[in-house]
């Protein structure tokens, strides 16, 4: 099957290199088989993160011939141009060591935009009646299906731009919360993402959209944020 | 090499749907304790449950009852089960589905009339399962998560727990012994209580299911510290992983249940259908079943190209297949494999761990402080545990774990460790430091090779004694491999051999107690005793230390022959197909 090249960022935050290795090509081959063939055979002392294998955990997202992907479900085929693969940690993020990033500023914005169910009913109460097709719940459930990965917010050039933009991500989130008829905080999610780094930052250039693994769309989440808190604060004037 | 160290309250080990939920319960009835979560690598993104894919079972009216789900439970378990776990089980989903959607904030999938939608899995007698698509554990977990994080605990990522320290006396534990794996060095974390619920996940076999970093630590360090371990035979084997070679960790992954249901082929190298050799049932036989049929058929060579067989479903219409398994075909098709038109290699693929720590209704241990929860405790599922009964079982007993763990801290103290434990753990994780670095991936790929022939699907005696052997085998290499320790941050070929010695010693747990149960329930199929034997006379094994037991399943509920439905009720509510 031939051989890979592939150049890996390596080192910590202070310090990075970028590190050569030959790489044996399989038919069946995901970057994440490439970076473990790597620790397991070449460098053990390469740094790296996954967890499910499956694209459903989230954690083994990389930059990928510059591009943010999940690795595991990204086919070496598919990316590899000319035999060729540069792998670096995910955009945006802080580096721990050579493939693996920090995530809690990510987390941290998700609960700086109130992105976390307020209940308005308890356990002891019978669930609510919500017909799958209601308006309000399609465009919660649009969003649903977000796996927290950061591709969106690594692939976003105003998060680069400003480090305090809460991100699409975050910002998905809290749209499909706005939505959802069974949150009892709608307006306090409205007023934590209409302020300094909150909707009104993104620049509609719609990366997130593109770059998403679950082809979600954070660009509309956004925009349906932006149209929501100006009426609101319309109403208040 | 330093040690730091740590005091809290509470701390909850993982953070699954057990671990999560203990620490919301936690929370709620001790609010003014410290509570520290620690997990392996993130939050809500390592573990099983988020990997979840059928979902929830659940009893919620319509004809179904909690006395229903928990006879489903008994039977499918084989009347393993200890009874009053399988009874909370069932009766404690009902008020933790509510929660789970009007508190946590998940959407399970409705009906049109907006009534929650549920459906039959393989062995339930009612439609049972709530679900969010094919996609519940994402939905449970995120949402969970949220929750945890919008939080104020004190939360340890990427720290790894690898021995429990109890005190000098050994009549309680005092800690935990961790690893910040970030930073490279030991922390003891002192806790009046401990909540282990770190996941089983069976990944000594050469095809599993799990999360990468499930390797059974919790099992390991509750085998050190002396503690009772029940069913340690019992692995259960998802009958289609993908397989796609030795060298992807795609290969062992699951494709779901589902396509088998809907109608779904399974196909042997030669292209022709092997299962009606098997079982009336065909391609729709239970889980346990189709492994077995699909081992016959690799033992017989009749095999695919990597060595297994074919799951097909063109005959279906690809476009149909397309619409109706959106992410199993998506996932394929990422992975270079075309599920709606094509034929797609698997083989059976080990899945969910029925064994763990011997544990009371309230998830409290022999050993004081210590409570286990999710799959690392045993005896909810008994020999087989239920489609859609897993995640259940983690948030039942997570909820449970948080409550009683929250009203006894206040009676609690915190205890000093015994230093000679304290420093034999940290020298065991320091072992492969001091020796010529070697290749541990071999030694893991040597392990999942003997466990699969020996110790798998199908078992006998002489196999098993032959697995012990090169267990043994493998462990003594393990011992002689060394990890280069000039960088020890995020060392992942340290964890790797920490992982090796985890598998080794509940490997050999399982082997042994494979050998105890002389008869063939749910899981354990031994080809020299393939009957179930007499079901009054059932026993379940134990393993305390080297000594391996049998213990008789105490029917406190419900004998075998018997039914807690009332009578007239029908042997089942869900309609033919």
């Amino acid at each position: 099957m031939g051989t890979l090249i592939v150049n890996v960022a390596r080192g910590d935050a202070t310090e990075r290199r970028s590190e050569r290795f030959e790489v044996p090509a399989y038919e069946s081959q995901t970057v994440l088989d490439v970076v473990s063939w790597i620790q397991q055979n070449a460098d053990p002392t390469l740094s790296y993160r996954f967890a499910c294998r499956v694209g459903m955990c989230g954690s083994c997202a990389m930059m990928v011939n510059g591009v943010p992907r999940w690795t595991c479900r990204t086919h070496v085929q598919k990316v590899a141009k000319g035999g060729a693969l540069q792998i670096a940690p995910l955009r945006n993020l802080p580096v721990i060591k050579d493939l693996v990033v920090d995530m809690d500023p990510f987390f941290d914005k998700w609960v700086a935009a109130k992105a976390v169910h307020h209940p308005s009913r308890g356990r002891a109460e019978p669930m609510a009646e919500i017909a799958p097709d209601e308006p309000g719940r399609v465009t919660a459930s649009a969003g649903i299906e977000c796996i927290n990965c950061a591709i969106c917010y690594a692939a976003c050039d105003t998060v680069s731009g400003s480090p305090d933009y809460l991100g699409p991500a975050a910002l998905q989130r809290a749209w499909t919360l706005v939505n959802d008829a069974k949150d009892g905080a709608r307006d306090a999610i409205l007023d934590a993402v209409s302020g300094q780094g909150g909707c009104h930052n993104c620049h509609s250039m719609g990366s997130c959209t593109t770059h998403c693994p679950n082809d979600l769309d954070p660009l509309s989440a956004i925009a349906g944020l932006k149209r929501e808190t100006m009426r609101k604060a319309l109403r208040r004037a | 090499m330093r040690l730091e160290r740590h005091d809290t309250d509470i701390l909850i080990l993982g953070t699954g749907g057990a671990g999560l939920f203990a620490a919301l319960h936690a929370q709620q009835t001790a609010p003014d304790a410290k509570i520290t979560i620690a997990v392996k690598g993130l939050i809500g993104k390592c573990g099983c449950t988020r990997m979840v894919q059928g979902g929830y079972n659940v009893a919620l009216g319509g004809g179904d009852t909690v006395e229903r789900h928990f006879m489903d439970t008994i039977k499918g378990g084989k009347w393993l089960p200890n009874q009053d776990m399988a009874w909370r089980l069932c009766e404690q989903a009902v008020v933790r589905i509510r929660e789970l959607e009007n508190e946590v904030g998940c959407f399970f999938d409705r009906n049109a009339d907006g009534s929650l939608h549920q459906k039959a899995f393989a062995g339930q007698t009612a439609d049972r399962t709530v679900h969010k698509g094919d996609l519940t554990g994402i939905e449970i977990i995120s949402r969970l998560m949220e929750q945890v994080l919008a939080r104020p605990l004190e939360k340890l990522q990427e720290h790894r727990a690898i021995g429990l320290v109890p005190t000098a006396d050994g009549s309680a534990l005092a800690g935990v012994l961790m690893i910040d794996m970030r930073r490279g060095v030991f922390r003891l974390v002192r806790a009046k209580a401990v909540l282990m619920a770190t996941g089983g996940g069976p990944t000594m076999y050469k095809y599993h299911t799990p999360s990468g970093d499930k390797t059974m630590d919790g099992l390991a360090m509750a085998l050190r510290a002396g503690l009772p371990l029940r069913d340690m035979e019992m692995v259960q084997f998802h009958p289609t992983g993908l397989l796609a070679g030795d060298h992807t960790r795609m290969t062992g992954t699951v494709l779901e249940e589902g396509l088998r249901g809907a109608g779904g082929h399974l196909l042997n190298g030669a292209g022709h259908r092997f299962m009606f050799d098997y079982d009336r049932r065909g391609d729709r036989a239970t889980r346990d079943v189709v492994s077995r049929g699909i081992y016959a058929e690799m033992q017989k060579s009749n095999i695919s190209p990597n060595g297994g067989v074919y799951i097909s479903m063109s005959h279906l219409g690809p476009e149909h297949v397309a619409q109706k398994f959106p992410g199993m075909v998506k996932r394929c098709a990422d992975c270079g494999f075309d599920l709606a038109a094509g034929k797609v290699e698997v083989v059976p693929t080990a899945h969910y761990f029925m064994g763990g720590v011997e544990v009371d209704v309230d998830t409290r241990t022999a050993m004081e402080g210590l409570y286990v929860a999710g799959e690392d405790a045993g005896g909810a599922h008994g020999s087989n545990r239920l489609g859609g009964n897993g995640v259940a079982n983690s948030t039942v007993y997570g909820g449970v774990a948080g409550d009683v763990i929250g009203r006894e801290v206040a009676r609690l103290s915190l205890r000093d460790p015994d230093e000679a434990v304290l420093e034999a753990e940290i020298a065991r994780a320091m072992h492969p430091l001091s020796r010529k670095p070697g290749h541990v991936q071999t030694l893991r790929n040597a392990l999942q090779e003997a466990m699969w022939e020996d110790v798998g699907v199908m078992r006998t005696q002489a196999g098993m004694a032959r697995g012990l052997a090169r267990i043994a085998e493998i462990r003594a290499e393990l011992m002689q491999t060394g990890v280069d320790a000039a960088n020890l941050a995020f060392n992942l070929t340290w964890h790797d051999w920490l992982n090796m010695a985890s598998l080794c010693d509940v490997s050999e747990v399982i082997a042994k107690a494979g050998l105890a149960r002389e008869n063939s329930r749910g899981a354990h199929f031994r080809e020299d005793f393939p009957e179930e034997g007499a079901l009054e006379a059932s026993y379940f094994t134990r393993v305390q230390g080297a000594q391996v037991t049998r213990a008789p399943v105490q029917f406190t509920i419900v004998t075998p022959g018997e039914t807690i439905l009332p009578e007239g009720e029908p042997e089942t509510l869900v309609a033919a197909p």
